[in-house]
């Protein structure tokens, strides 16, 4: 049937009248098999049930219908006929009376399509596979960080199947002639021809019914080229080691199997960070890729040694934890000494005495040879001169000083606390090895490093090596902490005291002030909550003083201390609240709430404000809580416990929206980031085409050119060759520049050339300062002398031409490798990266925005805010700059220009007059209150006003203004009966006028920023709670240009949408960076564009994924599966199966990454050979 | 043997790659690099950067990615675990992926890669006209 023009108009793929059931669709009994019970009883499906229900109900009717019974009773047959039918299809369709309770709902085809254990997304999208395994996990620091111990159990059960060629034959002969039970094993043969052999004590033969036995000594014999061997799992086979929740996807990576007796799967430690697992009962699950293609992508994409770092932020996942990081700690302190074999055996702790070590000289040589553990250091990075890894480095550690030299230097090197890290090829100059260089979510670690310049496998060496050294030298060493380590002394405990109670003292005077009603107030809170805040602040000081106190007390070998020190575990405040003070419980953000009227607890007295009777835990863990104490903190323990469970619901969710949304974005071969349906989001991915996980510089710039200029002069060192003047210096950079691969034809973004300009030009300049000084130096005497400065300036600072040309080339040519690949899923990656931390941040803060009072949403709820596009969000504020930012005068105005005033609050009195003659409304302005406000109102403006206000229905000759004080309202209503209560009723409406400001505003908070070093020149900004941007904006005295909003959605109806786009980027930046969290900006461009990229902002929900062109399939495996198929097919949808999402479904390979592009067989055509007789004359 | 050490790393860096290796025709470039000259070989490998695009007038990286090399050691590592005649001198590896990567490294994978354009046009590379960035330390687990 042709297709019918108003059937297309309408949306139709056919005819309505098709959309009216004639007959049903029944599956075959696969579709609904019936389940035999013990015995001849059988259990069927709910499809079969209702099948028979409409049998039966069919034939009634059939039968009513021939007997020509009465209408009403065939009706009733008619309707259950109908309803049985719909019932079939959807069993809990709307209009259907519910079944009565004890009645079985039987479930319908669309129950069995939707929700998370439905046809779409249990079994479509996610599989049950086969080749798995899981058990507990165990650490074992012996392994390499790119392998994992399998249980030789599962080995035995685990299998690869494996095509015999002549490179494994003789293996594979011994693994069939040891069959399924002895270790290096096979399970099952599958011959070329097509026959399997299934072994058990011997092998099988499996053709159809027969089975055979034949010895496997002569299956083994008889192995041919091309018979399959299901093998055992061997070492160095590839499997795939995943933990749940798998929030990003260095939860799946791919280890080399190490089979290993008893029944834990085990891995390094150092791993341990990326699949977020400890060993405190986890399990991990394992997966064998079946194929030699699977195993290939699987090592090369997923392998451990390629995921060293996250794509979120390109900082270092896969680094030393825990006790490698106290041993290395203690092994760099710099009191340790260790004689030749104590040091030549720590040396072979770490290549299991089977590497080559070259002993470095010792650090003092008479009168016993002694090596520093730092020395130790320099070996693991560079264990022999045949290794070529120079590392180059400087961290500053947690425990570096930063106060200044006298001579207003930093202390670097020389830093008391030896927090100064500083490597010169490879040799560890200086500093105590704590989390800063060695433990993960770091930039320039010593991991890091060795990554970037020396490439993944180093790393890894570098972290096996550690790993070896650290366990076993901690073993030996002995690490414990004990009741005696939390044990404050005598002296530390009166100073607590003293302490607390000046702490205490101070609470209760701001106490007695606010009862008094003298406590100053805060910019913007009443005075109870200013007490709250002063309060907060005293009780939060004292137990960071208790703290400090504790630190300075503990001695240097407390174990909590150097854990902390060195970053393995716990912090400062953990320690202080064993030793000295527990420190102020909160609940929901601020101090315990009052369960009982007016008290926390009835312990104390009714309005008790002191810090006891508020949650405030003067205990420390050592001494014991009290009764309140304890239950104060078992207060803060429930919300904790509570957010948690929570927000796994929360961000699971919000992470699932994010995926489903940006899956199918990828780059293409054109470096332009698309859809499934090729529809452009990017032209460019992150407006420069960089792989977040390459970069290493902070905030996403692609290279840290200061650490890379200091390892271009350490690893090609001066010798003789002259060092260059800075205009030498600036004339080289400029030739370098101009060369091809520094142009945006060449494939160099601006913005870098510009950045790795400017650092240059800062090198120069700072190189000038020091040098023109001795160049200008003139008279001869003065020659010699500036002759030798100036060589000692071109020693301490200057470069020569070959380490100038090395820094340039290292940049550019690093630059260019770092592009992101065509092919990556940047998608799924950012949708993690965003993810992913949403997990980690505690559900519910608020943050103050400037000012005390000032709350704004924070966290996950913020997040979701701004992801689903909300309408309507719980803290709009507008930050307001201001045209004079200098004078709080000037603030006071523009403040009073926005906030909204109602005439009640300016009037001295709204009076209604009556007297024999006239009835009106006299209203009298509080001229004072005004001008002290610095408002500028008076009764014109009022007047103004009234006329603006709708539905008040007064007109112009309504009003009389008398003078600049006061006005006259003359009633409207003539019906004198009714006068007085009209008057009344105007002066009522009167009181709630809106003279000044915006209606939409809640209020505006002055805040004040003040400078850091003087303390005084404050700048001063509006802080706007409430909505109405283009008011604001408009407002006199408001800078416009710089107004900013948090509201995404008024931003976009007032400004645009790619005002939106930045402020949805700058929004999540905000929120995730309050959270000490980074996210490479990149991918919440990504997400940005994805949201704004239809010229509406679009939430990441159901509604806003509708609209962003997805295929059906995709929209019934998120959300409303059934809505979507039946939509789909009356409109006759096509799907084209672009997506990765329908990919999966359909079971095929996704135009993504490796599936992007085609591989073909290049065939070398023969040499033509000809068969007549050779030319007689050849040359 | 500190000072040892200092001088054997100062001749060390000569025979050092400076970094990942520049541009295309890394494997010359590096020994250029370690000659003492230092001015003009680096314009030379600029020249040679030019020409490509007048060769071949396609438009996409001339970098392999990851994707592509997984694949192409992937399908080939599969051909030879079915006995596929190998491309190179075997040196006792027997593990195929092992032996397609000894390949790769050698430019002896006979295969074409077929890159798809959004728009559905293609271009055609040769494994061999590709450059591959990694450095042909194994990448794989153990040492």
């Amino acid at each position: 049937m042709p297709r019918l023009p108003d059937c297309e108009l309408l949306y139709l793929s056919v005819r309505p009248e098709n959309l009216i059931l004639t007959n049903i669709s029944v599956p075959p009994i696969a579709i609904r098999p019936s389940v035999i019970m013990d015995g001849s009883q059988s259990n069927e499906n709910d499809l079969t049930e209702r099948l028979k229900q409409i049998i039966q109900v069919n034939a009634t009717l059939r039968q009513d219908l021939s007997e020509g019974s009465a209408a009403a009773k065939f009706l009733e047959n008619w309707d259950a006929l109908q309803a049985h039918v719909a019932l079939y299809i959807n069993s809990d369709v709307r209009g259907i009376p519910p079944p009565k309770p004890g009645e079985k709902q039987y479930s319908g085809f669309i129950q069995r399509l939707k929700g998370k254990q439905g046809r779409f997304r249990g079994n479509l999208s996610g599989k049950r596979v086969e080749y798995t395994g899981r058990t507990v996990i165990s650490p074992d620091p012996n392994l390499k960080i790119t392998e994992v111990a399998i249980p030789i159990r599962m080995a035995r059960i685990l299998t690869y199947p494996e095509r015999v060629s002549h490179h494994n034959i003789e293996k594979l002969r011994q693994c069939v002639s040891n069959g399924p039970d002895k270790y290096p094993g096979a399970r099952m043969l599958r011959r070329a021809d097509g026959s399997t052999w299934q072994g058990l004590i011997c092998f099988y033969y499996l053709c159809g019914h027969v089975s055979i036995r034949v010895s496997r000594k002569r299956l083994a014999d008889e192995l041919k080229y091309g018979d399959i061997v299901e093998r055992h799992l061997e070492d160095g086979d590839i499997v795939l080691f995943n933990r749940q929740p798998s929030l990003h996807r260095m939860s799946i990576m791919c280890h080399r199997a190490r089979v290993m007796p008893w029944r834990t799967l085990r891995f390094n430690e150092s791993v341990c960070n990326p699949y977020n697992a400890d060993f405190d009962g986890d399990e991990m699950n394992m997966h064998v890729p079946q194929t030699e293609e699977a195993r290939t992508e699987a090592i090369l994409l997923m392998g451990v040694q390629n995921n060293l770092c996250t794509p979120k932020n390109g900082e270092i996942l896969v680094a030393s934890t825990q006790d490698f990081l106290t041993s290395s700690f203690l092994i760099t302190r710099k009191d340790t000494f260790y004689d030749r074999a104590a040091f030549s055996l720590m040396c072979s702790y770490m290549g299991d005495a089977m590497e080559h070590n070259d002993l470095p000289t010792p650090a003092v040589i008479k009168p016993v040879e002694l090596w520093t553990g730092k020395q130790l250091f320099s070996v693991l990075v560079r264990p022999n001169a045949n290794v070529r890894v120079f590392l180059n480095l400087t961290v500053r550690e947690k425990n570096y000083s930063n106060k200044l030299q006298e001579n207003e230097r930093e202390f670097e090197t020389m830093c008391p606390a030896d927090g100064f890290v500083c490597f010169r090829n490879s040799e560890l100059i200086s500093g105590q090895l704590g989390k800063g260089t060695l433990g993960n979510g770091n930039k320039d670690g010593l991991y890091s490093i060795l990554l970037r310049d020396y490439k993944a496998h180093a790393a890894a060496a570098c972290m096996n090596r550690l790993a070896k050294l650290s366990a076993r030298w901690i073993g030996n060493h002995g690490f414990s902490i004990g009741i005696d380590d939390v044990q404050p002394s005598d002296k530390l405990r009166d100073e607590k005291d003293q302490k607390i109670n000046e702490g205490a003292k101070d609470c209760d005077d701001k106490i007695k002030s606010y009862k008094e009603g003298n406590l100053p107030p805060e910019p913007g809170c009443d005075a109870a909550q200013s007490l709250e805040a002063v309060i907060t602040g005293i009780l939060n000081k004292i137990r960071e003083e208790t703290g400090k106190l504790c630190m300075k007390a503990l001695p240097w070998r407390n174990s909590p201390l150097i854990m902390s020190q060195c970053g393995s575990k716990g912090s400062l405040i953990n320690i202080s609240q064993m030793v000295a003070c527990v420190g102020q419980q909160s609940v929901g953000g601020r101090r315990a709430p009052n369960g009982f009227i007016d008290r926390s607890l009835p312990h104390f007295p009714r309005k008790d404000k002191t810090p006891a009777a508020k949650g405030f835990v003067s205990h420390s863990f050592y001494d014991g809580l009290s009764a309140t104490e304890f239950f104060f903190h078992t207060m803060g323990g429930r919300e904790g416990l509570v957010d948690t469970a929570v927000k796994t619901a929360d961000t699971g969710y919000m992470s699932r929206r994010l995926i489903k949304a940006l899956e199918d974005l990828f780059v293409h071969y054109d470096n332009t980031v698309r859809n499934a349906s090729a529809c452009i989001i990017q032209f460019c991915y992150g407006d420069d085409g960089m792989d977040p996980a390459h970069m290493e510089g902070k905030n996403g710039a692609p290279l840290n050119f200061e650490r890379l200029f200091l390892k271009a002069k350490a690893t090609c060192p001066a010798g003789g060759t002259e060092k260059l003047s800075p205009e030498k210096v600036s004339e080289l950079v400029e030739s370098r520049l101009s060369k091809k691969d520094m142009t945006p034809e060449g494939g160099c973004s601006a913005a870098f050339k510009n950045s790795l300009k400017s650092f240059l030009d800062n090198y120069v300049k700072a190189f000038k300062r020091t040098w023109d000084p001795c160049e200008s130096t003139e008279g001869h005497a003065k020659m010699e002398n500036s002759a030798t400065t100036k060589n000692i300036v071109l020693q301490l600072s200057g470069a020569t031409a070959r380490q100038l040309e090395v820094f340039l080339d290292t940049c550019i040519s690093r630059y260019h490798s770092k592009k992101i690949e065509a092919g990556t899923a940047i998608g799924a990656i950012g949708a993690q990266s965003i993810g992913e931390p949403g997990t980690q941040m505690t559900l519910k803060t608020f943050h103050f925005a400037g000012v005390a009072s000032m709350n704004v949403t924070l966290g996950v709820p913020r997040i979701k805010e701004i992801i689903n596009g909300a309408k309507k969000i719980s803290t709009p504020i507008i930050t307001a700059i201001l045209e004079c930012d200098n004078n709080v005068n000037f603030a006071r105005i523009v403040r009073g220009r926005i906030e909204k005033i109602s005439l009640g609050q300016v009037a001295k009195s709204i009076k209604t007059v009556m007297t024999s003659r006239v009835a009106s409304v006299v209203i009298t302005l509080d001229m004072e209150r005004i001008q002290d406000a610095l408002l500028s109102i008076d009764a014109n403006v009022v007047r103004d006003s009234i006329l603006q206000t709708p539905r008040i229905k007064l007109k112009k000759e309504h009003i009389r203004v008398l003078d600049f004080k006061k006005l006259e309202i003359l009633p409207y209503e003539s019906n004198r009966s009714k006068l007085y209560h009209h008057l009344q009723f105007l002066a009522k409406m009167l009181q709630n006028i809106l003279v000044k400001g915006i209606k939409t505003v809640e209020r505006a908070v002055i805040s004040s920023e003040k400078d850091k070093k003087t303390d005084i020149s404050k700048k001063y900004k509006l802080l706007v709670e409430g909505t109405g941007l283009l008011g604001v904006m408009g407002t006199e005295g408001v800078d416009g240009r710089n107004t900013k909003t948090n509201h995404i959605i008024e931003v976009q109806q007032t400004l645009g949408i790619e005002a939106a786009r930045t402020c949805i980027i700058d929004e999540i930046e905000y929120t995730m960076k309050s959270h000490g969290m980074s996210i490479d900006t990149r991918h919440m461009m990504l997400l940005a564009d994805v949201m704004t990229s239809r010229g509406e902002v679009l939430g990441i929900t159901r509604f806003g994924i509708q609209k962003m062109d997805k295929s059906v399939l995709m929209l019934a495996s998120f959300e409303k599966t059934a809505d979507h198929l039946f939509n789909a097919s009356v409109n006759g949808r096509e799907d084209k199966i672009e997506g990765v999402s329908e990919c999966i479904i359909m079971g095929i390979p996704m135009q993504i990454g490796t599936g992007m592009i085609k591989v073909r067989q290049r065939v070398d055509v023969p040499p033509m050979l000809s068969y007549g007789p050779k030319p007689i004359l050849s040359s | 043997m500190a000072d040892d050490d200092y001088t054997e790393m100062d001749m060390g860096y000569e025979d050092e790659p400076p970094e990942p290796e520049i541009e295309e025709g890394a494997e010359e470039d590096v020994d250029n690099n370690n000659n003492d000259d230092t001015g003009g070989e680096p314009i030379e490998a600029e020249d040679k950067a030019d020409e490509e695009p007048v060769e071949h007038p396609r438009k996409t990286s001339k970098y392999m990615t990851k994707y592509e090399r997984a694949r192409i050691l992937g399908t080939r590592a599969l051909q030879i675990s079915m006995n596929a005649p190998v491309m190179v001198e075997l040196e006792g590896e027997t593990d195929p992926l092992e032996i397609a990567m000894k390949e790769l490294r050698e430019r002896k994978i006979p295969f074409t890669i077929r890159r798809y354009l959004p728009d559905g046009s293609y271009e055609d590379w040769g494994v061999d006209e590709l450059i591959v960035e990694d450095s042909w330390k194994r990448q794989v687990g153990g040492d």
